[in-house]
């Protein structure tokens, strides 16, 4: 049917873009962050920026008409469930404002320090997002700021309330921030009050349950109680995060009989799929050239 | 197609746009948890018009471009939209589709394969997390909104490409169409 020197060709030209396709995965893996790949990709980020900032704007009313729609779905619900957090927090308030006289008078008395719940030393960045990843595997923004805005790699981002990721890569004027949903991430954290620590880890495609994993059976966990960065550093693991960002609330504990550590599921205060804009923790005395977010 | 720099002019344009598209205006919308594909159907759409060889380099070419503006590992979107551009490009010169409605089922089923093959090779590449099943409801959701947009991208493809296709299948159906001739007694097949 079909002339054999076509086919050999056809075959010939699958070969090429597959083998090469492999060649590019393995130097990816191979190479640092130096690496060819890593910088083409930096560069390739730089020169998209823009257009996809443009992208972003120009179809923003577009996707916000088919947003509605979802969001009016989930809204209905969410605002039974809202009536009643309101309700409960005014209860912890009266709680809290008790709670808190007694604490200032001890905090004289031991002259303890005690963490306001943000990490000292760091300077907030605001932050637009211009693209997202298209696939739950590699969970991905964009910002619309950089290295000139004082933006570097491996810093710690939050997003409506907690944590959201860190800053994988940095180019002037752009940064890519790898999300803690990401299947690649990994948080150490800490329950509060409780103490206990783990490690946060995501369940890739479900961006509204991560999981804090190595938490020990004999510590009890509380539904409802905040989980927070450790700031936790070891030989293996190493947080890149301050301690003290919040991520989220214990939605669910779960003990395995047979499993030595309980699994404890968070629901992120961050919106992760919805996230506009970000605030990346820079260190103070950093170069900061514009830190403020263009107008929508 | 014809291998002219007009060709190349017109792909890299068609995988630029869907790029784009997809990073800033598809992908954050989310519609009932999931949201369109636009750079796999537009692979598939090439593939169809032009056949294996240009949907193999068009995979590889729009995945590469991927991978470099969304910062993922290099080579994993290359590798699986190369396999869907072929695997169109062969379903049509191996059985010569013609039909209008062509590009539902195509685009459906290279969103399928390229979902597949995507979460394939990420386990393959130990993503080192656990998955919840609620990824099959989002392929399943990402592969109705491509049946419904397949039509419109496989059409403003083939618009793209027609100046340098060397055959359209299209064409071809509307050539089928044209009235047999009668024989002399006003039946077919008794043609003198």
């Amino acid at each position: 049917m079909f002339d054999s020197k076509v086919v050999r060709r056809r075959r010939a030209a699958l070969a090429i873009f597959v083998t090469l396709s492999i060649v590019m995965l393995t130097a990816y893996f191979g190479e640092s962050r130096g690496g060819l790949f890593h910088t083409l990709q930096r560069g390739a980020q730089e020169a998209f920026a823009p257009i996809e900032t443009g992208t972003d704007r120009a179809l923003k009313p577009f996707r916000d008409f088919f947003g509605w729609f979802g969001d009016t779905r989930a809204a209905k619900g969410e605002n039974e469930d809202l009536r009643k957090e309101v309700e409960d927090l005014r209860k912890r308030v009266a709680e809290s404002s008790t709670v808190e006289q007694d604490a200032r008078q001890l905090r004289g008395l031991v002259d303890l320090e005690r963490s306001d719940g943000f990490p000292d030393g760091t300077e907030p960045v605001a932050a637009r997002v211009i693209a997202r990843s298209p696939t739950v595997w590699y969970s991905s923004i964009k910002i619309d700021k950089g290295s000139s805005d004082g933006i570097r790699e491996d810093q710690p981002v939050i997003a409506a309330g907690g944590l959201a990721g860190k800053v994988s890569s940095v180019t002037q004027g752009t940064a890519e921030v790898t999300l803690i949903t990401d299947a690649s991430s990994a948080v150490s954290a800490q329950i509060m009050p409780d103490g206990a620590t783990g490690i946060v880890k995501p369940e890739v495609g479900k961006p509204q349950d991560l999981l804090l994993e190595f938490v020990q059976r004999g510590r009890r966990v509380t539904e409802g109680t905040t989980v927070v960065t450790s700031g936790f550093t070891s030989d293996r693991v190493e947080s890149l995060f301050p301690r003290g960002v919040a991520i989220g609330r214990v939605s669910r504990v779960d003990i395995d009989e047979i499993e030595r550590y309980q699994r404890v599921h968070i629901k992120p205060f961050a919106e992760i799929r919805g996230i506009d804009i970000v605030e990346v923790l820079t260190q103070k005395g950093e170069p900061q050239e514009a830190a403020g977010v263009a107008a929508p | 197609m014809s291998a002219t720099p007009g060709a190349f002019l017109r792909v890299g344009a068609i995988i630029i746009a869907a790029v784009i598209l997809q990073l800033s205006g598809l992908g954050p919308m989310r519609i009932f948890g999931g949201h369109p594909d636009l750079v796999a159907l537009a692979v598939a759409a090439v593939a169809i018009y032009a056949g294996s060889v240009t949907g193999a380099a068009t995979g590889f070419a729009a995945g590469f471009v991927l991978d470099l503006a969304v910062g993922a590992t290099m080579g994993v979107s290359s590798l699986v939209l190369t396999a869907v551009g072929y695997a169109v490009g062969r379903y049509r010169e191996a059985r010569d589709p013609a039909h209008g409605l062509m590009a539902i089922p195509v685009g459906a089923a290279a969103t399928v394969g390229f979902l597949a093959a995507f979460a394939s090779v990420s386990f393959m590449l130990d993503i080192g997390a656990s998955v919840s099943p609620l990824v099959l409801r989002d392929m399943l959701v990402t592969t109705l909104l491509n049946t419904l947009l397949a039509i419109p991208v496989f059409a403003l493809c083939r618009r793209v490409l027609r100046p340098v296709l060397l055959v359209d299948p299209f064409d071809r159906r509307r050539r089928r169409k044209a009235p047999i001739d009668s024989g002399p007694l006003g039946l077919r097949g008794l043609e003198v």
